[in-house]
C-alpha cells in the first residue's frame, strides 16, 4: 500500500474548559493545530469548529479529511467539570450497615485537599463539598467481612431488597454497592449486585448497578466507594457526550473509532466499561508525548516539565515507563484509580506576586492571573502583579505580539505596579525586583525538578528534560540551568503538546487487583511457588478482563500484547512500589525470587539501600495486568539539514532584554521561519503566534530534523 | 551516678573558632537578652543586601525539607507516620536554635533542639564525642521530649571537619515498651513506667546504627518490626536533609549558609512579632481550663495507693500583647504535675504551642525558634507544664496540653475578635480523644499494640462566622485524617460495626462546633486481648466563646459476653452503627440482656481483658460553639436536624427551634413559630438571672465552708501551694479572710509528693536547659 504523503492520519483533541485544541498530523510528519472556543452544551461542534480552524492552514475540509484519518484521541475536562459542578446523576448508594453516613462524611483530608502548603495548615480555611451522594440516597445492609476475606456477618438478603426499593422510590438513577473488605472476598457484594439487578427487574426499573468489586477491588474503601460512584454519577452522562461526538465524526465520514484518553496513560474506547478512569488526561498527554519523542531520539531517561498558568507539573520517564500512582486524589477527593505519577507545585507563568505582609519575603501564587495575564492587560481588571509582568517589563515577551497579537500589553502599566507592589517596598530597582522574581520562580521550578529526580534515585545527568505547555519556553533555560540535564527540548509546537501526545498513546486497557501475599525472605521453595500461584492466578483474571474489552472493540485475543505487573513492599510497610514483572508468568520458585529481586533493586534506588529490610519478608499487595494491540501514531517531521546560518527571512529585529542586572539587545527570530540545523546563540528570542522560546546570554540552541529545539548552556 | 573524670573533660574544638559548644551558645544567649535581637543581629545583613539572594536560600532549604519528609514518610509501616503523618524533620544550627522545620507536626520545632542543647550543656563533645557520621537518639521527657513515644533521630552535619549544625527527625512510635501497651498508655503513674528511655544516647556511627542499639532497643518495645521501620524512615530522611545542606553551600558558600542560619531566626522573631501586632489587640487576655484525672475508679489500676485519687487540672492562662507586638504567656496559679502519665516538659510548651499557633496566628512555612524568641514564657515550676521532680510520667501529656491550651486559642480569639478579623476566630478546640489503646496477640499471631489515631479527625471549634469543621483536625495536627477502615482492620483486631457523625457532640452557638464522629469496634480474631479509654468524661476541655457552648463530654461504652457470636448465626439483631442518643440506648437491645455492660463517664482506664465479639465504642470528641444558640439560623438547624448532627430533643431545648417531621423521617423548622418560641426564651432567662454580686455572695459562702468536691478543693490547694501570687489573687477576688485557705493535708486524699520533691536538676553532673521564666 502507498501513503500519499499528503494524506492527514492521526487527529488529538485537547477539549479544555476554556478553549478546544486540534492537532492533526499528515503522514508525512507536518502538523497544524486548531483552536476554537469549547462549547459545554456540545462538544462535538467545538471539536468540529476547531478542526475547520486547524485544515485552513492546509486548505483542506473536514469532509474531506476526516475520512483519510486512521485515528483519533479525545481528552478533555468534560467528566472533570460535571464532578466539580456537581452535575451527575442522582445515584444511590447500597453500603454495610452502620456506615451509611461515611461517604457524607469523607476523608478528613478532603477538607483540604488541593490546597497549597500554607492553607494546609491554615484551619479555618478548610471546608469540605457537598458529597456525590447524599445521605437520603443512602441505604445500609447487615453485612460484614473481614480483613482476611472471612465471611463474618452474612448479607442478609431481604435487607438488599428493601434497600433497593427504597433507593428507586428515592429517585435514583443509579446503584453503587461498596462493602467494606470487599476487595479481599467480593461475595457478598457480587451477591448484593445479583439481587439488585433481579429487584430492579421486578419493579420494572432499568437503572444501571455498580459494584466496586467490579470495577476497582483495591483495598481503601474511601477510594473505592468515591471511584465506583463517580463512575455512575458522571461516566454514563459523559458516555453520552462522547457517543454525540463520534456521531458527529461519523457523519463526516470518518472511519476510525474513537478513542479516550485514560488516567493511566493509554487510550480506551468511549465504549470501555470503565469511563470513571478519563475524570484527567490532558496533562498525561505531555507525558505520553515526552515517550513517543524519546523513542525517536534514543533518550529512555525524560524528564517531562509542563508550566501552565498556575501550576508545574513534573512526571518522570524511566527506562521508558512512567510511574502510576495507584490513590490519587482528583476534584478533592480520593479515588482509586491508575494515574500516571505527576506532580505539581502551585506556582506557574501566570502566578501573582506578592510581599508577605509581616516577612517582607516574595510570595508566588497560589492564585493566578489565569486568562486575565497580568496587570499588563489594561483590561484584565488585575491590580496584582503577575510573573507575566514581570516577564514584559524584561523583554521577554512582545508586547505587542502577545498570542499571536490579539491582546496588547501595556509596558508602562506593569512597571508601575511592579515598582508599588515589589520594587520600592525592598529597596530594589523596577528591573532587579522584576528578574528577582523570576529568578526565584525558576529556582523554585528547578529545585523542584531536581529533588523529584533525587527522589526516585537517580541522577539529571542521566535525563533529557523535555519542556513544553504555553508558557514552558520562556522559562525553560530558567528552571534547567545548572541542573546538569543530558538534553533539554523544547519541540516547537510546546502549545499543542498535549494534543500531541494523546494521539500518541497506546490503546491499552489496564486492570488492578488487591492481593494479599506474604512470604518471608528465606521462605521455602514451596511457599514461593504457591505465592507465584496466587499472583498468577489473579494476572490471569485480569488478562480475561483485558481482553475483553477489546474485543468489544473487534479485536481479537491474539492481538492483545499482555504486560503483568505487581505491586509489592516489604512487610508490614503501607506503601509499595510498582514494578513491570521480570517474568512473563510467575510459576516457580525461582520466578519468585527474580520477582523480589526486581522490587528490591527498585527500593534501594528509590528510598536508600540502607533502608532496605529484606527481614521482614515481601508482601505482594497488588496484580497489574496491561495490554495493548497497535495503533497509528503521529509521524515526527523529517527536513532536511539547512546549515547552522538562519535564513535572514526569520530575523525579525532585536529588543532590549534584561537579565543579570544589564540591559543586551536579544535579536528576536520568528519560529516557523527557522530550519533544521539553524544554530542561534543567545541572548535571542524566538516567537511564534503561542509560543515564546527565550535564550538569554550564556545559552545556545539548535533546531533538529523533527522541529525540536535543543538547548545548551555555553562554558 | 553520672561520674566523670576530669581528663575525660577534652576539648575537640568543633567549631574551629576555639570555643566549646557551650561558650558559644552562651554568647549567643548573652547577645539575644542584651538587644532583643536573636544573635544580637539588630540589622538582617544577608537579606537586606540580597533579599532575592536570601529567598532562594530559604526556597532551597524549606523545599528540601518537606520533600524529604515525603519521601522518607513511605518507609515506614505505622499507620500513625504513613496515613497520620506523624513525623517532622529540623534543621537546626550549631547550637540547637531551629532554622527551618518541614510539615508534619510542627511541635517538634524545638523539642530536639532541647535535647542538642542537654548535649551541648554537659559536654558530649568530649564524651561520647561529636564526629561526622553519627546519629544520636533522645525521647526524653525530662528534657523536652513531650512524650517518650516521639523518638528522634539527630545528626550533627559538618562542613570541611567543623560542626555548622544539625538535622533531626522525630516519628510517633506505636510503642514504648511502657508498662500497657500502645504509645500513650495510662497504667503508669511515674516515668519508671512510661517506657524505654533514651537520653541524647550516641546510636550510630559512620551512618550507620550500632548493633547494640539495635538489639536493645528492639526488644524493649512490643512492635519491633514499625520501631525499626520508623528507625530507619528518620535516618533516611536526616541524611537527605544532610546531602541536602551540603549542596546548598556547595553552591551558595558557607558563610551565606551561616549568617542565614542565624539571620532566618531573627526573622521568624520579627515575623511572628508583627502578625501579633498586625491581627490582635493589645491587652491583658485571661482564661482558664481545666480537665479530669479520675484515678480514684476501680478500672485504673495503678501498682500506688498514692495516685489512687480523683484530681484536676487547673490551666490558668494570663496573655498579656503590648503594643509593640511582643506578647507574654503566663501560666502562674496552675496546679501541681501528679502522678499520672499527663505531665509536660516546658519545652512541650515552649516548642510544643507552634503546632497550634501554626494553624492560626502563624500559618506559614516560616516558623522557627524565632517565634521561641518572640515570646515570653512564664511557667512556674513544680506546676503540671514546669515538674520540679524527676520522677514525673508524661506518656499523655496531651491531656493537659489540649485542655490547657483550649484557653488559650479562646484568649487569642478574642483578641482577634477585638480587632475585627471575625474569619479567623475559633472557639477553641476539641479535647482530642478517646484514645483506643492496647494490646496482645493479635489476628497474626503476633505480640501487638494498638493506638488508633482515630482522634486526630475531631470537630473544630466554631468560628465567628461560620460552623466548627466536623471530624476534621485536632489541635496538634490541622491536617487531621481519620483513614480509612480497611486500614486500620490490618493493623487492629477489631471489626468495625460502625463509623458515623457524633450527633450533639458540636458545642451548640449561634455557630455550632463541628461535631465529632464515633466508631463501634467489636473484637476479632484476637488472641490475648486488653483494651483502655483515655479522654475527658466528667469534665469540659473547652468552654466555647461568646455565648457558644462548650462540646459534649466523653463517656465510656464497653460491652462483654454479648452473645454476638451467636446473634450473628441466628440472624438475631446486631448493634450496628451509631450509639446516636447515649440517654435512649439501643446496643443494649442488640447484644444479649446478660452482657456485661459499662456505660459511664470513666473515660480513663487501664488495661482491661477483651475477649473475641466483645464491643468497644471509639468516640472522637467535637468542637466548641460560638455566640448564643438562639441566634441560630432555623434554615441550619433543620440541616442538622435532616443530617443527624442534632437530636431533636436539644433543637427545641437548646435552640430554641419549633419543628415537625412527615412520613419520610424529615424534618422542618417552623421560622415564625421558632421566633416566637425564643422571645419567650429570652424572658424565662430574664426571669432566672440574678445580678452577678448577688451570685458572688452566694458562691462566697461555698468557698468559706469549703462546700466544693475534694477533687476541686485538692486541684486548688496544688495552685495555691505553689503560687502564693495566685492564692492572693484568688483571696482578693472572693474578698475572702486572710486566715482562709485550703491545703492537701485537710482533704483525707493521698498527698504523696505535696511536699518532698527533687529535680533533675539536683542530680551530679547534670546540667538542665532551662528556656523559661520559673
Amino acid at each position: 500500500m502507498t501513503i500519499d504523503n499528503s494524506s492527514v492520519q492521526v487527529l488529538g483533541i485537547d477539549a479544555g474548559g476554556t478553549m478546544t485544541d486540534t492537532f492533526f498530523v499528515r503522514a508525512d510528519g507536518r502538523f497544524v493545530v486548531g483552536k476554537a472556543q469549547s462549547n459545554p452544551g456540545d462538544e462535538s461542534l467545538a471539536i468540529y469548529n476547531s478542526s475547520v480552524d486547524a485544515l485552513a492552514h492546509w486548505g483542506r475540509e473536514v469532509d474531506e479529511v476526516y475520512p483519510e484519518l486512521v485515528t483519533c484521541v479525545y481528552s478533555g475536562t468534560a467528566m472533570l467539570n460535571r464532578v466539580l459542578m456537581r452535575k451527575g446523576l442522582d445515584v444511590g448508594l447500597i453500603c454495610n450497615r452502620g456506615f451509611e453516613q461515611v461517604h457524607s462524611m469523607g476523608r478528613a483530608l478532603q477538607s483540604y485537599l488541593g490546597y497549597a502548603l500554607e492553607d494546609r495548615i491554615h484551619l479555618n480555611t478548610h471546608r469540605y463539598d457537598e458529597p456525590l451522594v447524599p445521605v437520603s440516597r443512602t441505604r445500609g445492609v447487615t453485612e460484614r467481612t473481614d480483613v482476611q476475606g472471612k465471611v463474618v456477618i452474612p448479607l442478609r438478603e431481604a435487607e438488599v431488597r428493601s434497600a433497593v426499593k427504597e433507593l428507586v422510590d428515592a429517585g435514583s438513577k443509579a446503584i453503587v454497592i461498596c462493602f467494606l473488605q470487599s476487595h479481599k472476598n467480593g461475595s457478598s457484594e457480587q451477591r448484593a449486585r445479583d439481587i439488585a439487578k433481579e429487584e430492579l427487574k421486578k419493579l420494572g426499573v432499568d437503572i444501571p448497578v455498580f459494584a466496586s468489586v467490579d470495577y476497582y477491588p483495591q483495598r481503601k474503601e474511601s477510594h473505592r466507594m468515591n471511584t465506583t460512584i463517580l463512575e455512575a454519577y458522571g461516566a454514563e452522562p459523559s458516555r453520552q457526550t462522547l457517543k454525540k461526538v463520534s456521531d458527529r465524526f461519523k457523519k463526516h465520514g470518518a472511519k476510525f473509532d474513537l478513542r479516550v484518553m485514560a488516567t493511566h496513560g493509554g487510550t480506551i474506547s468511549w465504549k470501555a466499561k470503565e469511563l470513571a478512569r478519563t475524570i484527567v488526561s490532558g496533562p498525561i498527554g505531555g507525558v505520553i508525548g515526552s515517550r513517543l519523542l524519546g523513542e525517536a531520539l534514543g533518550d529512555e531517561n525524560i524528564a517531562c516539565s509542563d508550566i501552565g498558568g498556575t501550576s508545574f507539573d513534573v512526571a518522570l520517564i524511566t527506562k521508558g515507563s512512567f510511574a502510576i500512582k495507584s490513590d490519587p486524589d482528583m476534584a478533592r477527593l480520593v479515588l482509586s484509580l491508575p494515574l500516571v505519577a505527576m506532580d505539581s507545585v502551585g506556582a506557574g507563568a501566570g502566578s501573582f506576586v506578592r510581599l508577605d505582609p509581616y516577612s517582607k519575603s516574595i510570595k508566588l501564587g497560589p492564585d493566578s492571573a489565569g486568562y486575565r495575564v497580568g496587570t499588563c492587560w489594561p483590561e484584565s481588571g488585575l491590580e496584582t502583579v503577575s510573573v507575566s509582568d514581570c516577564h514584559v517589563v524584561l523583554g521577554y515577551l512582545n508586547p505587542n505580539n502577545f498570542l499571536g497579537g490579539a491582546i496588547k500589553l501595556d509596558v508602562q502599566r506593569a512597571r508601575d505596579h511592579i515598582k508599588a507592589q515589589i520594587a520600592d517596598p525592598l529597596g530594589l530597582s523596577v528591573e532587579d525586583a522584576a528578574a528577582g522574581v523570576i529568578e526565584l520562580l525558576d529556582l523554585t521550578l528547578s529545585e523542584y525538578l531536581r529533588a523529584n529526580i533525587s527522589a526516585k534515585g537517580y541522577n539529571p545527568a542521566e535525563f533529557t528534560c523535555f519542556s513544553y505547555g504555553g508558557a514552558g519556553p520562556v522559562h525553560t533555560y530558567g528552571y534547567t540551568e545548572g541542573v546538569g540535564f543530558k538534553d533539554v527540548v523544547v519541540p516547537a509546537w510546546a502549545a499543542g503538546f498535549s494534543a500531541f501526545g494523546c494521539a500518541c498513546a497506546d490503546f491499552e486497557y489496564r486492570y488492578d487487583k488487591s492481593v494479599d501475599l506474604g512470604v518471608a525472605q528465606l521462605a521455602s521453595d514451596a511457599d514461593k511457588a504457591a505465592a507465584c500461584r496466587t499472583l498468577q492466578d489473579a494476572w490471569s483474571e485480569l488478562a480475561g478482563k483485558v481482553i475483553e474489552e477489546f474485543v468489544i472493540n473487534g479485536f481479537k485475543a491474539e492481538d492483545v500484547m499482555l504486560i503483568p505487573g505487581y505491586k509489592m513492599q516489604y512487610m508490614g510497610q503501607l506503601n509499595d512500589l510498582e514494578i513491570i514483572s521480570p517474568v512473563p508468568t510467575a510459576q516457580s520458585a525461582a520466578d519468585w525470587d527474580k520477582i523480589v529481586e526486581a522490587f528490591e533493586n527498585t527500593y534501594g534506588r528509590v528510598y536508600a539501600s540502607s533502608a532496605r529490610s529484606p527481614e521482614l519478608g515481601f508482601s505482594a499487595t497488588g496484580a497489574i495486568m496491561r495490554g495493548t494491540v497497535a495503533t497509528q501514531k503521529p509521524v515526527l517531521p523529517e527536513d532536511p539539514d539547512c546549515g547552522p546560518t538562519p535564513p535572514p527571512e526569520a530575523r525579525i529585529g532585536t529588543r532590549p532584554f534584561y537579565r543579570h542586572k544589564k540591559w543586551v539587545d536579544a535579536v528576536i527570530w520568528k519560529m516557523e521561519a527557522l530550519k533544521a540545523g539553524n544554530h542561534i546563540v543567545g541572548p535571542a528570542i524566538i516567537e511564534s503566534d503561542a509560543t515564546t522560546f527565550v535564550v538569554p546570554d550564556g545559552f545556545e540552541t539548535t533546531i533538529d530534523k523533527h522541529r525540536l529545539f535543543h538547548l545548551k548552556e555555553v562554558r | 551516678m553520672n561520674m566523670m573524670t576530669p581528663n575525660e573533660t577534652g576539648f575537640a574544638d568543633l567549631l574551629k573558632n576555639g570555643q566549646t559548644l557551650k561558650q558559644f551558645r552562651d554568647g549567643i544567649i548573652e547577645r539575644t537578652q542584651k538587644t532583643g535581637h536573636y544573635n544580637g543581629l539588630e540589622k538582617l545583613e544577608l537579606r537586606d543586601a540580597d533579599p532575592i539572594g536570601y529567598e532562594k536560600l530559604f526556597s532551597k532549604l524549606r523545599g528540601g525539607l518537606v520533600h524529604a519528609r515525603e519521601t522518607a514518610k513511605k518507609i515506614a509501616a505505622s499507620p500513625i507516620v504513613e496515613q497520620e503523618g506523624e513525623l517532622c524533620f529540623t534543621l537546626y544550627n550549631a547550637v540547637g536554635d531551629c532554622v527551618l522545620t518541614s510539615t508534619g507536626i510542627i511541635i517538634h520545632v524545638g523539642t530536639m533542639g532541647a535535647a542538642i542543647k542537654y548535649m551541648i550543656e554537659n559536654n558530649w563533645e568530649a564524651n561520647p564525642g561529636i564526629n561526622p557520621g553519627d546519629m544520636f537518639t533522645n525521647n526524653d521527657c525530662s528534657i523536652g521530649n513531650v512524650h517518650p513515644c516521639d523518638i528522634a533521630t539527630i545528626v550533627p552535619i559538618f562542613w570541611e571537619d567543623r560542626l555548622i549544625g544539625w538535622v533531626g527527625g522525630v516519628t510517633h512510635v506505636i510503642d514504648t515498651g511502657a508498662v500497657t501497651p500502645g504509645s500513650m498508655s495510662t497504667g503508669q503513674t511515674q516515668r519508671f513506667g512510661d517506657g524505654y528511655m533514651i537520653t541524647c544516647r550516641k546510636t550510630g556511627v559512620n551512618d550507620t546504627p550500632l548493633r547494640d542499639w539495635l538489639h536493645e532497643s528492639q526488644r524493649s518495645v512490643r512492635t519491633p518490626k514499625y520501631w525499626i521501620l520508623d528507625e530507619k524512615t528518620r535516618i533516611a530522611g536526616c541524611h537527605m536533609i544532610r546531602e541536602l545542606v551540603e549542596e546548598v553551600i556547595r553552591a551558595d558558600g558557607i558563610e551565606a549558609y551561616e549568617k542565614f542560619a542565624y539571620e532566618v531566626i531573627e526573622e521568624g522573631r520579627r515575623g511572628l512579632q508583627s502578625r501579633i501586632k498586625a491581627m490582635t489587640l493589645p491587652g491583658k487576655y485571661r482564661k482558664v481550663s481545666f480537665v479530669d484525672v479520675p484515678y480514684k475508679h476501680e478500672d485504673v489500676q495503678v501498682s500506688n495507693a498514692f495516685a489512687k485519687l480523683d484530681s484536676i487540672m487547673h490551666s490558668p492562662c494570663e496573655m498579656t500583647i503590648k503594643g509593640d507586638g511582643k506578647w507574654r504567656l503566663d501560666f502562674e496559679g496552675a496546679s501541681r504535675w501528679g502522678w499520672h502519665t499527663f505531665n509536660a516538659h516546658q519545652v512541650a510548651f515552649t516548642s510544643g504551642i507552634w503546632v497550634m499557633m501554626c494553624q492560626t496566628l502563624v500559618p506559614t512555612q516560616r516558623i522557627n525558634d524565632g517565634a521561641y524568641f518572640a515570646t515570653e514564657f512564664r511557667l512556674p515550676k513544680g506546676t503540671w507544664c514546669n515538674p520540679d521532680d524527676r520522677r514525673t510520667g508524661h506518656a499523655y501529656a496531651w491531656h493537659f496540653l489540649v485542655s490547657g491550651w483550649a484557653a488559650l486559642w479562646r484568649g487569642l480569639s478574642q483578641a482577634y475578635f477585638s480587632r475585627g478579623y471575625l474569619e479567623e476566630v475559633n472557639a477553641g478546640n476539641a479535647n482530642t480523644s478517646n484514645w483506643l489503646q492496647g494490646g496482645g496477640i493479635n489476628q497474626d499471631g503476633e505480640i501487638h499494640a494498638v493506638n488508633s489515631f482515630e482522634a486526630s479527625s475531631c470537630g473544630t471549634g466554631a468560628c465567628a462566622v461560620k460552623d466548627g469543621l466536623n471530624h476534621a483536625a485536632a489541635i496538634w495536627n490541622p491536617e487531621g485524617d481519620m483513614g480509612d477502615i480497611e486500614i486500620w482492620e490490618m493493623a487492629e483486631p477489631l471489626l468495625y460495626m460502625g463509623r458515623n457523625v457524633k450527633a450533639n457532640s458540636g458545642g451548640y452557638g449561634k455557630y455550632r462546633g463541628g461535631c465529632g464522629f464515633e466508631t463501634l469496634r467489636m473484637v476479632w480474631n484476637a488472641q490475648d486481648w486488653t483494651m483502655f479509654f483515655m479522654g475527658n468524661g466528667f469534665m469540659n476541655s473547652d468552654w466555647g466563646l461568646m455565648g457558644g457552648y462548650p462540646s459534649a463530654t466523653g463517656y465510656r461504652f464497653e460491652a462483654h459476653k454479648t452473645g454476638l457470636e451467636r446473634r450473628i448465626a441466628n440472624g438475631e439483631s446486631l448493634p450496628l452503627g451509631g450509639d446516636i442518643d447515649p440517654s435512649a440506648p439501643t446496643y443494649e437491645h442488640n447484644i444479649d440482656a446478660t452482657a456485661q455492660v459499662k456505660r459511664d463517664k470513666q473515660c480513663m482506664t487501664t488495661e482491661d481483658c477483651y475477649a473475641n465479639h466483645d464491643l468497644y465504642l471509639n468516640y472522637l470528641r467535637g468542637g466548641p460553639g460560638f455566640g448564643d444558640p438562639i441566634d441560630r439560623e432555623p434554615a441550619a438547624i433543620e440541616k442538622d436536624l435532616n443530617e443527624r448532627f442534632l437530636l431533636p430533643e436539644y433543637a427545641g431545648k437548646v435552640y430554641g427551634a419549633v419543628f415537625s417531621q412527615d412520613a419520610k423521617g424529615t424534618y422542618t423548622v417552623d421560622a415564625a413559630k421558632t421566633r416566637a418560641r425564643r422571645a419567650e426564651m429570652r424572658k424565662e432567662r430574664l426571669a432566672r438571672a440574678v445580678p452577678v454580686r448577688e451570685w458572688m455572695k452566694e458562691e462566697r459562702e461555698r468557698i468559706l465552708n469549703k462546700h466544693a468536691s475534694t477533687a476541686v478543693q485538692h486541684m486548688f490547694a496544688t495552685s495555691f501551694a505553689l503560687s502564693e501570687k495566685f492564692t492572693k489573687q484568688f483571696k482578693d477576688f472572693w474578698n475572702l479572710p486572710a486566715d482562709w485557705m485550703v491545703s492537701e493535708d485537710e482533704l483525707g486524699v493521698p498527698s504523696y509528693g505535696s511536699k518532698h520533691r527533687m529535680d533533675l536538676s539536683l542530680m551530679p553532673d547534670v546540667t538542665t536547659v532551662v528556656q523559661v521564666e520559673e
